[in-house]
């Protein structure tokens, strides 16, 4: 069934959004406790991209950096990287790329890519390439070592992303999985997840 | 909270202050005017009594970065004007210029959203917006997820300690504690969800998406300073874009 931009946000897909924000920040916290050195913190955005599309986890992205730096003002350049994230899981799972495992797994690399491309730019235009976080250490190890600021932080942001990131969509997909049928029939995009036979 | 002067004017007039901020620092040039914000700040933080938890805040959000930006420039920054050496690393004249200014501008913006943030509460700040037109989903969208996340975390914490009863390790080696994380999150993620049926059917039941206008018992005012103020920003802001471009 054809969806136009406006059907995304009826109130089911709105009142996912605090739960989705929430997610983010709420897992990053739990991995901090169990000190995992992913950071899980777009969980969230992830789920809502996949069961109510595109536009919805682009506001839920938006949102969480919003809040987040709210206590930390450092994070507001990066709703840039949320939104680009929401986009694309939401665009991916449109196109039925979180059905199966592998197809998840690619889904995740595209999805680092995207949060590469989109967050290096601000990290080296906006702090100058460091921001603190564990990630600034192999950026300065990569500076150190002769490259220069943009490959360097191009390189460390991945190699630190891709694991996150393939890490968080299978999560999301196993979370989707166990959804019911009856919950998944209420959400824009939860067809593609039923496991009755639909008539797609 | 005991409102003075500071805190009662309108959220946006606090909130265009600090765009206003924002923008002088990056139209004048060079690292003092943008360090000399920060006291300037700090002043106004006392001002309306809310200094302890403004440089609090700065210090924890703020401090870390701006010693790593700081030392990163310095050494790093491509620059041909050798100033110091110590063991293999090496700092520039560029290097520092870069990272001084870079750093106080962090530092200046960083710390003024901070300031707002400090003396406006965010339920007032929501309410500016939606006089402004957000649409009154988007201010509930925001208000709930304030509210949601610290009975999140309450949940997560009763879930890690209930999973802990049923058996799951949460600490040892790192791919142990892995294992805890999906156990804790799961039924975390699935349980509010299924939350949300719940409140979207009491949303729907008080008329809440309803396409008529909506009075609010909360209401805002604007005093005459509300008013002139941020006229008065534009009209620095103004000034200092000239300068720029006539010197």
């Amino acid at each position: 069934m054809k969806r136009s931009f406006k059907d995304d946000f009826n109130m089911m897909s709105m009142l996912l959004i605090p739960i989705g924000v929430a997610v983010n920040i709420v897992g990053f916290q739990i991995a901090n406790v169990l000190r995992l050195p992913i950071f899980l913190d777009t969980i969230g955005t992830i789920l809502i991209g996949v069961v109510a599309g595109p536009w919805v986890a682009l506001l839920a992205g938006l949102i969480t950096n919003l809040i987040n730096g709210i206590f930390n003002p450092t994070y507001f350049p990066y709703a840039i990287t949320s939104m680009a994230i929401g986009l694309g899981v939401g665009y991916l799972a449109k196109g039925g790329m979180f059905k199966n495992i592998p197809k998840t797994i690619i889904s995740g690399i595209v999805i680092t890519f995207i949060a590469v491309i989109v967050s290096a730019p601000i990290t080296v235009l906006v702090f100058g390439g460091a921001t603190g976080s564990t990630g600034s250490l192999l950026t300065a190890t990569f500076l150190a070592s002769g490259q220069k600021i943009w490959s360097a932080v191009f390189a460390s942001s991945f190699i630190f992303e891709i694991a996150d990131k393939v890490v968080s969509v299978l999560i999301v997909y196993f979370i989707v999985r166990k959804m019911s049928d009856r919950y998944l029939s209420k959400m824009n995009y939860g067809t593609l997840y039923m496991k009755r036979e639909s008539n797609n | 909270m005991q409102k003075n002067f500071i805190q009662q004017l309108h959220p946006l007039t606090k909130f265009f202050f600090a765009l206003f901020v924002s923008a002088s620092v990056l139209i004048i040039p060079g690292f003092i005017f943008s360090f000399l914000v920060f006291p300037m700040l700090l002043l106004i933080a006392v001002a309306a009594g809310v200094a302890k938890e403004f440089f609090g805040t700065v210090m924890k959000a703020l401090l870390f970065l701006l010693i790593i930006v700081f030392f990163m420039q310095l050494f790093f920054y491509p620059g041909d004007h050798l100033i110091g050496q110590w063991g293999i690393f090496k700092w520039t004249e560029e290097g520092l210029n870069y990272g001084l200014t870079l750093t106080s501008r962090i530092l200046a913006m960083g710390s003024v959203f901070i300031l707002f943030f400090c003396l406006t509460e965010v339920r007032d700040f929501v309410k500016s917006l939606e006089d402004a037109g957000l649409p009154p989903m988007g201010a509930y969208v925001v208000l709930s997820t304030l509210q949601i996340i610290p009975e999140m975390r309450r949940q997560a914490n009763t879930i890690m300690d209930a999973q802990k009863t049923r058996g799951v390790e949460t600490e040892g080696s790192m791919l142990t504690r892995a294992r805890a994380f999906i156990p804790t999150l799961t039924p975390l993620i699935l349980s509010s969800i299924s939350s949300t049926e719940e409140r979207a059917i009491t949303l729907e039941s008080r008329a809440f998406s309803a396409p008529t206008k909506k009075t609010s018992l909360h209401k805002l005012t604007k005093s005459t300073a509300d008013r002139i103020l941020p006229f008065i920003y534009l009209i620095i802001l103004l000034g200092m874009v000239l300068w720029r471009i006539l010197t």
